[in-house]
């Protein structure tokens, strides 16, 4: 019962730390498809900006992915 | 292989079931039999594909530039334009004119994570070796020793002191926002670069291989089971969809790692003060 109510848990607890990343990713997404659009010339810079946004802020749901694993 | 072979055999579709899942999914990722022996060296299906994966780099790229000439056969086209990616987009275009001094290690760190991740849509294959922590561990503590040595060899003990004592920042504030530069920069940065690959990689395996499982075995007991079947069919569909939208995970993957090596050595390169 108790090993039960605690993977519930992690998992919850996984799904909250997804939210935060997840309206950050989308923020720095739509960021990157306006300037895209605005300035079509720099869109080489601005996608490789994008995924470095991407990965940094993917870091928080990574952490929250480990906990899961580790709870 | 085996991971698909055992869950098919648990699988029972007649139950109540609407999807196989094993009953620990650690065994879809752990190969601990030794297919065989080198002296004290066993190589399981992991080590093997590992060995397997140095093999296709080594050999494509010298088979693609053995002979550099004016037109390049088509092969030789493609890997030139892949290493052309890295130096100029990454290399060059990451950490400066000095990246051509990374560009061998990049290369290397940017095939070797595109061959293991590209084993996980391999038929036959069918593993991602980058689900196992130990590699993207192992390819991240390179890539952390590497920035923290080119860090205190451009600026000395400054660079320590630079993060823990950053001089930009009110004098209020320092204490705070050292200690978290310190933890994000020394102890962050390896775990994240190695989570990420390996939870984007798992959980695409997870995906596939339940999913594509399911739905096989539920198809193929359509005699037995009758209207269930359609289940089969829904799960496959799902499972070829997510197919194709892991062989840009692979690839974005691989980029991204390769991406964060050069940008954590940049950083290290040209600290702040």
């Amino acid at each position: 019962m108790v090993e039960e109510l605690k993977g519930a848990i992690a998992l919850v607890g996984y799904g909250l730390a997804a939210i935060g990343p997840g309206i950050g990713i989308g923020l720095v997404v739509a960021s990157a498809i306006e300037a895209m659009a605005r300035q079509p010339e720099t869109a080489d810079v601005t996608r490789t900006t994008m995924f470095l946004g991407i990965a940094f802020t993917e870091a928080l749901a990574l952490i929250g992915f480990v906990l899961f694993f580790i709870a | 292989m085996d991971g698909l072979i055992l869950a098919t055999s648990e699988c029972d579709p007649s139950s109540d079931v609407v999807i196989c899942a094993p009953d620990d999914v650690n065994k879809l990722f752990e190969f601990t039999d030794p297919l065989f022996s080198i002296g004290p060296f066993d190589f399981t299906r992991t080590v093997l594909l590992i060995f397997i994966a140095m093999t296709i780099i080594l050999v494509s790229l010298w088979v693609g530039l053995r002979r550099t000439q004016l037109v390049p056969t088509k092969f030789g086209m493609a890997i030139e334009s892949l290493l052309t990616f890295v130096r100029n987009d990454i290399a060059r275009g990451i950490i400066g004119p000095e990246g051509d001094k990374y560009f061998p290690w990049l290369a290397s760190l940017f095939m070797f994570v595109l061959v293991a991740n590209a084993f996980e849509v391999t038929p036959f294959i069918n593993f991602p070796l980058t689900s196992r922590m130990g590699l993207p561990l192992t390819l991240s503590l390179l890539t952390y020793v590497i920035f923290v040595f080119v860090g205190f060899k451009t600026n000395g003990i400054s660079y320590l002191t630079g993060i823990i004592w950053p001089r930009s920042v009110p004098l209020v504030l320092r204490p705070l926002v050292g200690l978290i530069e310190f933890v994000s920069v020394f102890i962050l940065r390896p775990i994240t670069l190695a989570v990420r690959l390996f939870a984007n990689l798992v959980a695409g395996h997870l995906m596939l291989t339940l999913l594509l499982v399911s739905g096989v075995v539920f198809i193929s007991n359509i005699g037995s089971i009758g209207v269930k079947a359609v289940w089969g069919f829904a799960w496959f569909a799902v499972g070829m969809g997510i197919f194709l939208f892991e062989i840009v995970v692979i690839v974005l993957q691989a980029f991204i790692f390769t991406l964060l090596s050069a940008v954590y050595v940049e950083t290290s390169l040209h600290a702040e003060h």
